[in-house]
């Protein structure tokens, strides 16, 4: 065997099958001895220079890992394992064939939840060898499901945990603030929805700050940043108010507001939050959470903030409440006034007119006991000079004078003398 | 940020005096008062909802943790 084991020199006209990888200058992980090199044979050629196992599935892993750019390979889930270390293994077969397939766990977090059996996907990935079983094993680093079927399971994984952890619970939705001052908006600042949002809020005349808090809100790093800008807001804390979304778009573009992690940043927003992903059919996990979901950035913005015009009706229904309270108060006091001299005049009057009648009566009584009455009915009285009445013949003296009282007024008269000097 | 009532407070104030107007039996010198400062308050919000305008601003952390709110450059 001796000069047999010398090294392969690593250039020369050796045959081809090395030419993909030099194992001689690297040898194969594993690999327990070099290569044997025979003079005039390749490696493996006879029994003499026999390669190790190491050495040929190595090589295998080598030239099929060179032969095969990255593919999407369809297929149904069987044998789904997520195992302990963290990646998954499964299966992935058709109706003749089949090939063992893993996630590392570094991947997955591209993939929205696990997959399960008997699922049809498309398994993006490499192909290689798994060289401590003599394996070939397709190495995926995303999959998806026909029909969505895994972000619809990623949809209803999230869902349980968010409710299970209480967070969807109704009691846990908070009124909005009716005049906010300081809004955060949690957005892409060079997206649609920041404009709706602006353009919203300036027609309005609302007396809002919007303060924008930019995040990417598609892409691999939407959820971090959405997360991120979300705790900026808390720290911050200057927000009475929380908007976060973005405007429409393809539905994986909208992935990140169905984040855990995200769903979780809002629930855990100090201020009240109002969601707004642009799409007005599916339900983002974010909305769930948030204390008001909004269909789109506009329609968010509408409910944010309280328009000019609205605020001016109410002032003017306020100013009528008031003026009119006050009017009917005064009238009502007036008419109580009224009311009140009109029973008094009634009253006086009432007295008055009691009073007359009784003088009235008075009167008439007095007046038929007066003489002037008799007078008047054509008798007279006779009055001495001290007003005494003369009322028989024996008050009389001849020559005496005396005061006829007639109706209409007083007659001097005289007794005249008695023929024989004696009044009668 | 001021010291004049916010608008919400006006109208919250505003929403108790016309309330108290149109309770039934008020004294009517406590009525013109609350009519006064009623009227004081409708022009004090009139002009508070004519002056308003948006802001838009942007949020930015510094270095140390603290955070600055700060005009968009335009």
């Amino acid at each position: 065997m001796t000069g047999r084991r010398q090294p392969r020199p690593s250039s020369g006209a050796e045959p081809d099958l090395f030419a993909l990888a030099d194992p001689v200058i690297e040898p194969p992980r594993g690999a327990s001895e070099p290569i044997v090199s025979i003079a005039g044979e390749y490696p493996g050629e006879s029994a003499r220079s026999a390669v190790a196992v190491s050495v040929l599935t190595q090589t295998a892993r080598d030239v099929i890992e060179g032969a095969f750019i990255p593919l999407w390979v369809r297929g149904e889930i069987s044998d789904f394992k997520s195992h302990r270390n963290g990646h998954w293994y499964f299966c992935l077969r058709d109706s003749t064939a089949q090939i063992r397939c893993v996630v590392w766990k570094r991947d997955q977090r591209g993939i929205p939840a696990p997959p399960d059996d008997g699922m049809q996907v498309a398994a993006y990935g490499r192909l290689t060898v798994y060289a401590a079983r003599g394996e070939m094993q397709y190495t995926v680093t995303r999959l998806e499901a026909e029909g969505d079927g895994l972000r619809r399971k990623a949809l209803e994984i999230t869902r349980a945990r968010l409710e299970a952890d209480g967070l969807l619970a109704p009691e846990r939705k908070r009124p909005l603030p009716r005049f906010p001052r300081v809004i955060a908006v949690v957005t892409s600042p060079d997206g649609a929805a920041l404009h709706d949002i602006i353009s919203v809020v300036r027609r309005r005349g609302a007396d809002v700050r919007l303060v924008v808090v930019p995040a990417a809100v598609q892409g691999q790093t939407a959820p971090e940043e959405l997360c991120f800008a979300m705790d900026q807001v808390n720290r911050w804390g200057g927000a009475d108010l929380v908007i976060v979304g973005r405007g429409g778009g393809a539905r994986e573009d909208l992935w990140a507001f169905n984040d855990e992690r995200v769903a979780r940043a809002v629930a855990a927003c100090h201020a009240p939050t109002i969601s707004a992903v642009g799409h007005e059919i599916d339900i983002s996990i974010c909305d769930l959470v948030a204390d008001l979901r909004a269909a789109t950035p506009t329609a968010a913005a509408e409910a944010a903030t309280a328009s000019r015009a609205e605020l001016a009706a109410e002032l003017r229904k306020l100013s009528l409440r008031m003026h009119g309270a006050v009017r009917a108060g005064v009238r009502e006091r007036a008419d109580a006034l009224r009311h009140l001299g009109r029973d008094l005049a009634g009253a006086a009057g009432a007295h008055v007119a009691g009073r007359r009648g009784a003088l009235q009566g008075v009167a008439t009584r007095l007046h038929a006991l007066s003489p002037v009455a008799t007078l008047a009915r054509g008798y007279a009285v006779a009055r001495d000079a001290d007003g005494a009445t003369l009322s028989s013949v024996a008050a009389f003296r001849p020559n005496m004078a005396f005061d006829l009282v007639v109706r209409d007024g007083v007659v001097p008269a005289i007794v005249q003398p008695s023929p024989n000097g004696d009044v009668a | 940020m001021s010291d004049t009532p916010a608008f919400e407070d006006r109208l919250a104030r505003l929403e108790e005096i016309a309330g108290e107007l149109e309770a039934e039996g008020i004294d009517l010198a406590h009525a013109l008062a609350l009519f006064e400062e009623g009227i004081e308050n409708l022009r004090a919000a009139a002009d508070e909802l004519s002056r308003a305008e948006a802001r838009v601003q942007r949020l930015v952390e510094r270095a140390d943790g603290t955070f600055d709110v700060v005009d968009p450059r335009e």
